[in-house]
This record gives structure tokens, C-alpha cells and sequence, in this order.
């Protein structure tokens, strides 16, 4: 199963009789109706770690782009317009700001291990804490409330899985409380962004601009307004576009299905 | 009013100082650059009026490898290119085979270790690269070791082995056209050059015809020669080309930070005393 196709349905399952593993690539399954699948007898696998370090460096690609404006001035640098670049034209440092990582998972945590070489001071936010270890590596600080994070980040950046706990849980409160100053990185799911609220907040300035690889649905409606904000990057759901990386989610597949028909324990199952 | 001027704080190599405008101030002590490049100047001309010359070398180092990470990221990952296809008005686009090349664990290769080349090794090592270096002069090994760097003496081994060549040297007569024909044939086929030097360190039309024929993967270039480019060069038109316009120092800290230093220096210069970053004809 690639990009979530084909969709999973009661249906499909009826008419799938010897249908005995679905595989699917990434590590997201909020697309799958889990208990559903289990009904069946239908075995299911992900491919949590390979696609990790990928995903956090488009995190930080989308980061670094936003806030230097990279891609509003690479229109500059080739519109037929341009005569000369203008003195007063500037973005925003990353080397030493605050970044605010929602969700320290695997990928979360590889986004603090390289904004760490900025220079950048890292807030958490996490249903656990970790360990101190984990948290001094990364010279991470520990936010219980989501509050205290977003009022202090110049850069938020959403890494968590999508969970009915996790939908819509960056809302027009959170906007709010963040910066207006501030960046909001998704490199999640778009459902864990109120997309409406969002649109607002970038409107009325409550929030300085927005990065984002995942939105719902995907791709956007052609008349959408993020499609149309200057201060808005949107990439379609590369988080884990590389060759190598592809490669290595069609191995980790290919063994689960296999695994999955000779009955054997399944690599990266779901349960 | 002429006679009043005592300083001159040089914006985006503006004003052009040249043996009129020296013979016009003649009270002038010190020129402060913004930034750190000073190939614009003519170093000994400005000696030979007495007047004392400062660059800005600190406050540009940690933009500047930023800048040169993003270009690093933007072009592997293909963003630019991702974004128009994101916002594009056809709705049926094939994802799936929309890839770029992996960052993590690859190799990158910087010509010119300076402060500016170093703080890239330092962002580019928490990416887990294996980082090649050429520079005029080794490192010392604790520095190389805190990085995780190679030397290579020779710099056409660290062109043969690098997916990413980071060119961060200061344009002198002796790095014009560094990058030419034939150090993009001992490129990887795959890899991708990125410019945040001066555009006149990179030979352009070599450039583009290696870009052309698949000699190199892509480009990233946050500078050319001249600053724009023509509008109708060829360099503006292809697919596998980022071009920023020279946003390296181009945020509100660098720019504060930069003034500062300017300030700090042209204050020293005119109480004789000593400057903090005086730059001498060499």
C-alpha cells in the first residue's frame, strides 16, 4: 500500500477472501481502520524507522527555507522583472532561535539532534517525558504544558502521529499563543492542524508564516487560499521522497508480506 | 561636507571607493564593510590615503552556513521544484515518483574550512555527513576530530568522493574560476554543487553546460556574476537550478550584528586605537 491506496474498506476486505497482510509504507496508520483489518484476520505492518531521519531533514529543509524565504526569493532571483535585489529585503535567523518540537518520537528527536548544531535552544512537548540523558544530548527542555512551548518558540514544528487525541490539536487557541513572530512547521499529518484556523491566523498575523508537507486533504483544492499566501510553503508529502529511502520501505515490505504469508512472525507489524 | 566625513560604512559595496571619491575626503580614517568579503576594495589604493579598513567576519558566519544548509537541503529534496508542484494549477500529479536524494549520511565536501566553513561542518555533521575538507592550510586535529573532517589535500579527491561541494572560499585571484570544466567532470554524476562564495569562484558557462548534459546532478547558488543575472541567462531556466538572491547575511540579527561590528571598528579607528577586525593589504 503506497500513499494510502488503495482505501481500505469493509468492501474491499469482503472481496479479498485469501487476503491475509497489508503492507503499508511509512510509518502513519491513521488511515487504516485497524480493528476492522483485525476482524478479517488481516495482519497489517508499517515502516516506522526507515523513513525517520529523511523526515527530519525535510523538518529542517522547511524550516531553514521558510524562514530565509528561500523559495520567494529564488522567484525573485529569476522573474523577468528583477532588476536588482532590494538592500531591505530580509528573512529570519535560525541559528540560536527556539524551536518548539511537538511530538519526540523518532523523528521528533532527530529534528533536535540537528537544530542542536544551529545553536538552537529546543522546547518539548510529549505525552512522556524522556529520559536525561535523551534530553541533555539534544539540550532539550521538558514542556508539560503545550502553553508554555508555544508561547516561547520561534519555530514550531509538528512531528506526533495522528490519533483522534492528536486531530486538530494545533486550533485557533494555539495560534494564538504562539508568536506572532513565529513559524509553524507540519511534517505530520494535516489533520492535526485546524487548516481553517490556520488560514485566519496567517491572515490577521497571528502567526508570521507556515511550512507544510502534509495538509488535508492532500493534495489541497486548487482554489484553496494556502495555495495563494506568500508566507506559505507547501511540498507534497516528500517527507520520505528519496531513492534510498523508497528502496529501503519496499525492502522492509516485501519481507513483511512475505513473513505474513509463510506465517512466520511479521517485521514492523501493527497491532 | 566633504571635509566633515571621517568614516564611510560600505552598504552592499556602495559608495564605489575609488581614487576620486578618496581624494575628495580628505579626512576620511576608516571604511567599515558589511561583511566579510572585500574584493570589491582596492586594498592598497585605500592604504595608500591612510585610511584604515575593517570587514565584519563574525557577525556573518553563522547566517551564511545557514544559508549554505538550506541551499544543501532545498536542492536534495527538491523543494522548490515540490512547492510549484504543490500550487500548481493541474490537480493529477504523480506523486510517486517525485524523489530527491538523501542528505543523511551522505557526503559532503567544503572547499574553504574558514569560520564560515566550519560552522557548515558543525550543522552538517548532526545530519550524520561524511564531511571532506579543502582548504589552503589543514586544520588542527582537534578541530578536525570535533567535526568529524577529512583533509584532502588534493582537491580533486574530495571532488571525486562528494554527493554535496560547498564552495565557502573568498574570491581572490587565486580562487577565480576554482570551479571550472574540470572540476565539475571529476564531480559525481549525481552530486550537487552549492555556491555561497562569489560567483566569479565558479566558472558559469561550464557550469551550465554540465548542468545541461548531466555531467552534475544540480546547483544551488546563492551567488553569481554579475548580481542579477542577465535575464535572459540560461542558468534562470533550468529545472535542476536554485538561485537565491545573495541572501547570505540577509536576516535582521546578521544585519544588526554586522552594524555593530562596523560601528565597533570605525569608533577604534578614529580614537587610534586598536580595531577589532582591521584588514590590511595583503
Amino acid at each position: 500500500m503506497w500513499y494510502q491506496k488503495p482505501v481500505i474498506s469493509e468492501e474491499l476486505l469482503q472481496s479479498l477472501p485469501n487476503l491475509k497482510i497489508v503492507a503499508s509504507s511509512g510509518v502513519g496508520i491513521d488511515h487504516l481502520d485497524l480493528n476492522l483489518l483485525s476482524c478479517y484476520g488481516v495482519k497489517v505492518s508499517n515502516t516506522p524507522f526507515v523513513v525517520s531521519t529523511d523526515t527530519a531533514d525535510l523538518g529542517m529543509a522547511l524550516m531553514l527555507a521558510s524562514s530565509r524565504r528561500l523559495v520567494e526569493g529564488h522567484q525573485m532571483a529569476v522573474s523577468p522583472d528583477t532588476e536588482y535585489f532590494p538592500a531591505d529585503w530580509l528573512g529570519a535567523e535560525v541559528s540560536g532561535a527556539t524551536l518548539g518540537i511537538i511530538g519526540m518520537g523518532t523523528i521528533g528527536y532527530k529534528v533536535a539532534q540537528r537544530a542542536k548544531a544551529f545553536e538552537m535552544k529546543i522546547l518539548y512537548h510529549n505525552r512522556n517525558q524522556r529520559t536525561k540523558e535523551e534530553e541533555s544530548a539534544v539540550g532539550a527542555i521538558y514542556c508539560k504544558k503545550i502553553v508554555d512551548l508555544l508561547q516561547q518558540s520561534d519555530f514550531v514544528l509538528l512531528s506526533v502521529n495522528l490519533t483522534p487525541q492528536t486531530h486538530k490539536l494545533i486550533g485557533k487557541r494555539e495560534l494564538e499563543l504562539m508568536k506572532p513572530t513565529a513559524t509553524l512547521i507540519n511534517i505530520s499529518r494535516g489533520l492535526v492542524v485546524d487548516q481553517d484556523a490556520l488560514v485566519e491566523a496567517l491572515q490577521n498575523k497571528a502567526v508570521k508564516a507556515a511550512a507544510l508537507d502534509v495538509t488535508y486533504p492532500e493534495p489541497l483544492p486548487r482554489h484553496h487560499p494556502l495555495l495563494k499566501m506568500k508566507n506559505v510553503i507547501i511540498t507534497p508529502h516528500i517527507g520520505s521522497a528519496t531513492k534510498k529511502t523508497r528502496r529501503l520501505m519496499m525492502e522492509n515490505m516485501t519481507e513483511s508480506i512475505q513473513a505474513g504469508l509463510r506465517g512466520l512472525p511479521i517485521p514492523n507489524e501493527v497491532l | 561636507m566633504s571635509k566633515k566625513i571621517q568614516a564611510i560604512y560600505l552598504w552592499w559595496h556602495k559608495p564605489v571607493v575609488d581614487q576620486e571619491l578618496l581624494q575628495s575626503l580628505p579626512n576620511l580614517k576608516v571604511i567599515a564593510n558589511s561583511g566579510v568579503g572585500m574584493e570589491h576594495l582596492d586594498l592598497k589604493l585605500v592604504a595608500s590615503f591612510g585610511v584604515k579598513m575593517a570587514n565584519a567576519p563574525r557577525a556573518v558566519s553563522s547566517s551564511t552556513a545557514d544559508t549554505g544548509m538550506a541551499l544543501l537541503l532545498a536542492s536534495a529534496r527538491r523543494l522548490v521544484e515540490g512547492y510549484h508542484v504543490a500550487i500548481s494549477s493541474n490537480v493529477e500529479y504523480c506523486e510517486a515518483d517525485f524523489l530527491g536524494v538523501e542528505v543523511t549520511g551522505a557526503t559532503l565536501g567544503i572547499i574553504g574550512m574558514g569560520s564560515i566553513g566550519y560552522k557548515i561542518a558543525l550543522r552538517a555533521k548532526a545530519f550524520e555527513m561524511n564531511i571532506l575538507y579543502h582548504n589552503r592550510t589543514q586544520r588542527k586535529e582537534q578541530e578536525e576530530q570535533a567535526v568529524g573532517a577529512t583533509y584532502c589535500e588534493k582537491k580533486e579527491n574530495l571532488l571525486q568522493q562528494a554527493d554535496f561541494v560547498m564552495v565557502v572560499v573568498s574570491l581572490t585571484p587565486q580562487t577565480h574560476k576554482l570551479i571550472g570544466k574540470r572540476e565539475l567532470e571529476l564531480m559525481k554524476p549525481t552530486a550537487t554543487l552549492i555556491n555561497i562564495s562569489r560567483g566569479a569562484v565558479v566558472d558559469q558557462e561550464a557550469l551550465v553546460t554540465a548542468l545541461q548534459t548531466g555531467v552534475i546532478r544540480a546547483a544551488a547558488l546563492d551567488v553569481t556574476y554579475p548580481e542579477p543575472l542577465p535575464r535572459d541567462h540560461t542558468l534562470l531556466k533550468l529545472k535542476n537550478v536554485i538561485i537565491t538572491p545573495h541572501l547570505g547575511i540577509k536576516t535582521d540579527k546578521a544585519t544588526y550584528m554586522i552594524t555593530e561590528e562596523a560601528v565597533e571598528n570605525i569608533l577604534a579607528a578614529l580614537h587610534g586605537l586598536p580595531m577589532p577586525s582591521e584588514v590590511l593589504p595583503s
